[in-house]
């Protein structure tokens, strides 16, 4: 398929789900959209067919420094679902505060998300509600909980692991 | 037969001692053609030797969990089988120390002590490879010996005599059995390399699933003493197989060349296949060779009748 | 030692240490007899915390840190990066840096395929296919080692080109050592389709249909091997691809005979790539200039490593280092087809199974913990360094 009509494809798939389209790339299109739609929006994808979940990607936003006075705001996490067709990449992004980082699992939908969805808990600390193997996959089993070492927080220095700041 | 003899061909020659270190070379040719074929250098000549002295120089740890007893009994049982196995056949083309008539059966039983010892010793620990290990060990058994034996009972039948010495020097007087009985030499060959468990057939210690099988929990003196009994069982099956199929074994040098050409098969055989898979083992002996050499059986009972 | 759990199976482990595991994973089996009847997977024993050390080097330092994702496929992770780097700073590398981005990513490519085919034949007790596949690897090895001077990490990429050029000689050298290794192929090719014994172990095993496949999410020729038509060499061309086509090589059956043959032909189909590339090489400049800061944006580089679709997610914040760099390799994509393949196979099958979509542990795994029994510490890098140089001073 010729990415430009895949990506008008799912652009058309997705638009309802979306808060927001942005085409950073060419051959990409990014859907901000909430946590509610996410298994609707994938569901549409699967029924249509249209590419496969290539991977998650987490990020971590940290509170930006807030001046003296001024009420901390709270940072948040991303969590980046990365569907391929070909060249074209169509990305779900869902942001989540540090309080309520929740995502339901794919794995009913796509089986091959576990391990992804492991690695996603382990390093980020989001909790995937569902997930049919919660195990730790990389990290160590004696790895203390509550400690993320993908979030910005968290840094590597001589000595233990330095807990992260929570906010 | 004085007592001084019969110690000497016990303990050194030809039994014990003598048949210790042709085991040894015999095991260095073999890993030397593999390698060879293989195109890597392979070992030098002392290796096999070395790797002896290596492991009887290490500590001997017994597991838990296993009946000791029986953990430290087993290796000296299946080498002291095959050490027996030895002195009814004709090594290095020399008369049997001792011979009675029907010490082919007795000298095949002895053989099989070997595997049977290693199932058990792996059947003893708790280690799941060792389990595992085990159940393939004595499956084999189970699939290679019938039509082993039904090979080597060709030339008995022919030759009209269960004993190994008389069916030798027949052997040497007639037309060479591998002629009139191909089948029977290949199921021999090969059930011998069941036997062993060499590639293609060792899928009872295959180490890229079970380690090392049975023997996976030996270490030091055990291991040791395993290994030189298979290197043991290689000669004295590689005799048996000679006299039996390869006109006989009169003298040393025809000794020497008749069991070092069928090694070179052998080798060659080792490095041509892929690892047959148990299931696989089992169907190939009891689907073709069994058949076959019953077969053969049948059309030598009814030429002879 | 457990022989049974609480459900009364019966667990085989393999690894993390275990013969047929070059590196350290860990996998159980739950067997009932010689049949498997349960498959599950923990990784992470060579778990270095490669995307978080990413994070605190500049753009250049980071080349040489992912290059060592993996051992085996090194070239193809750097060229993602730094596809996915020019991207961002907008540079595009000149057309001769690209050939031989793309020359070497094939040289590459012969060697992983080589060295699998010996792994694999291993894990079926072939050790003779085993000896001559590695014993032909060295040829491309020593070609490798020819073009950029190392036999492993060849650090041919620099942020917009590469840093080695090639000659007359080298071409000449090349071309040599493809028709040998094209001979060897072609006779390795011969064996795995008629040796009965090493048919019988791979033919009918594993099999995986496509619609396993696209659902279980498959890449690389374990996708190919099942009628997948997934390559991005050919789906989304990246550096010299455009110019140097390659034929997307696929079969149906899905078994692992089917990805032995799927890896025999790509080597073929490698081989006709890179005497095009030597062909016509295009000449010019080895590299552009790139900017120290990288603009703020987002990429995702993808790219067709030897295993698979290898995935880079590059966030730049507009520093001179990375804001985030995901990696996300073929291997991990993988493991879930023989969790759920393996159900219903044979003990005797497993390594072969685990060997047929061709693991790489490293790129699976990539902080670095070292558990003694007086303390359990997370170090530095400082740390390690430092405890290297004593350790072996």
């Amino acid at each position: 398929m010729d990415t430009e009509a895949a990506l008008q494809t799912v652009e058309q798939l997705l638009k309802e789900y979306a808060t927001e389209v942005k085409q950073p790339e060419q051959n990409r299109l990014d859907f901000s959209i909430s946590v509610e739609n996410l298994l609707e929006a994938i569901k549409t994808l699967k029924a249509n067919q249209w590419g496969y979940l290539s991977f998650i990607t987490g990020l971590d936003h940290p509170a930006p420094l807030t001046a003296e006075g001024e009420a901390p705001t709270e940072g948040n996490l991303e969590v980046l679902y990365h569907f391929a067709q070909g060249a074209a990449v169509a990305t779900l992004r869902i942001s989540l505060p540090y309080s309520k980082a929740e995502v339901p699992s794919v794995c009913g939908l796509i089986p091959s998300a576990s391990l992804y969805e492991r690695e996603l808990m382990e390093m980020f600390g989001v909790n995937v509600v569902g997930t049919p193997d919660p195990r730790r996959l990389l990290l160590p089993d004696d790895w203390p909980e509550g400690v993320y070492p993908l979030r910005k927080s968290y840094q590597m220095v001589g000595g233990a692991a330095e807990p992260p700041v929570e906010t | 037969m004085n007592t001084a003899w019969i110690l000497l061909s016990l303990l050194i020659f030809p039994g014990g001692l003598f048949l210790l270190g042709s085991g040894l070379v015999y095991e260095w040719v073999d890993r030397k053609l593999v390698a060879r074929f293989q195109n890597r250098i392979g070992p030098r000549w002392f290796q096999p030797l070395a790797d002896v002295v290596k492991l009887l120089a290490k500590e001997e740890i017994i597991p838990q969990e296993v009946h000791r007893g029986l953990f430290l009994l087993l290796p000296v049982l299946a080498l002291a089988g095959a050490l027996t196995a030895a002195l009814y056949v004709p090594l290095i083309g020399f008369k049997p120390s001792f011979s009675f008539p029907g010490d082919l059966i007795v000298t095949l039983y002895l053989l099989s002590m070997m595997s049977l010892c290693m199932g058990l010793a792996g059947a003893n620990t708790v280690d799941r490879f060792s389990l595992v290990g085990a159940t393939r060990t004595l499956t084999q058994l189970f699939s290679y010996e019938a039509p082993f034996l039904l090979a080597l009972l060709g030339p008995a039948i022919v030759t009209g005599s269960w004993q190994i010495s008389q069916i030798n020097a027949q052997a040497g007087n007639s037309l060479w059995f591998i002629i009139t009985q191909p089948i029977g030499f290949v199921v021999a060959l090969v059930g011998l390399m069941g036997k062993l468990e060499l590639p293609p057939f060792d899928a009872p210690e295959a180490e890229t699933e079970i380690v090392s099988g049975a023997l996976t929990e030996y270490s030091g003196r055990g291991l040791a003493l395993f290994r030189i009994g298979k290197d043991v069982e290689l000669v004295i099956g590689l005799t048996l197989v000679a006299a039996f199929y390869l006109g006989g074994l009169a003298n040393p040098i025809e000794f020497l060349l008749k069991t070092m050409g069928l090694l070179v098969v052998m080798a060659g055989l080792q490095s041509l296949f892929a690892r047959l898979r148990i299931d696989q083992t089992v169907g190939l002996w009891w689907r073709v060779g069994a058949l076959l050499a019953l077969a053969q059986l049948l059309v030598l009972i009814l030429l002879r009748g | 030692m457990e022989k049974q759990d609480s459900n009364g199976k019966f667990i085989v482990p393999i690894g993390p240490q275990h013969p047929a595991l070059k590196e350290p994973g860990h996998f159980e089996f739950a067997v009932e007899g010689e049949i498997v009847t349960g498959a599950a997977v923990r990784l992470g024993y060579v778990h270095r915390g490669i995307e978080k050390g990413a994070e605190a080097r500049n753009w250049t330092q980071n080349i040489y840190l992912l290059e060592r994702v993996c051992g085996i496929c090194s070239h193809i992770h750097a060229t993602a990066y730094t596809l996915g780097v020019e991207k961002l700073a907008n540079v595009v590398a000149p057309p001769r840096a690209q050939a031989i981005r793309t020359l070497v990513a094939e040289l590459e490519r012969i060697h992983s395929h080589l060295l699998w085919l010996g792994v694999a034949a291993h894990e079926g007790g072939f050790d003779t296919l085993f000896m001559f596949s590695w014993r032909d690897r060295e040829t491309v090895m020593d070609l490798l080692e020819m073009i950029t001077g190392n036999r492993v990490h060849y650090s041919t990429n620099i942020l917009g080109g590469v840093k080695i050029d090639l000659d007359d000689e080298k071409i000449t050298a090349i071309r040599k050592g493809l028709d040998f290794l094209e001979e060897r192929t072609h006779h390795y090719l011969k064996v795995i389709n008629t040796d009965e014994t090493f048919l019988g172990r791979t033919r009918d095993v594993g099999t995986m249909s496509r619609q396993q496949a696209e659902e279980l999410g498959a890449v690389g020729p374990t996708a190919r091997a099942s009628g997948v038509p997934r390559d991005l060499r050919v789906e989304a061309p990246y550096a010299g691809y455009h110019e140097f086509p390659v034929r997307l090589i696929t079969a149906t059956e899905g078994d692992l005979h089917a990805r032995f043959v799927v890896r025999m032909n790509e080597c073929l189909d490698c081989y006709r790539v890179i005497r095009e590339i030597l062909d016509r090489l295009p000449g010019g400049e080895l590299a552009t200039r790139v900017p120290r800061r990288i603009p703020e944006g987002e990429t995702i580089s993808r790219v067709e490593a030897p295993r698979g679709e290898l995935v880079y997610f590059i966030k730049s914040t507009g520093g001179d280092k990375p804001d985030r760099i995901k990696v996300r390799t073929p291997s991990l994509c993988n493991w879930g087809t023989v969790t759920s393949v393996a159900v219903g196979h044979k003990l005797a099958d497993m390594p072969m199974l685990l060997a047929g979509i061709d693991p790489c542990f490293s790129c699976n795994d990539r902080m670095v913990r070292v558990n003694r029994p007086d303390q359990s510490q997370t170090w530095s890098w400082e740390n390690l360094r430092q405890y290297g140089i004593e350790y072996y001073r």
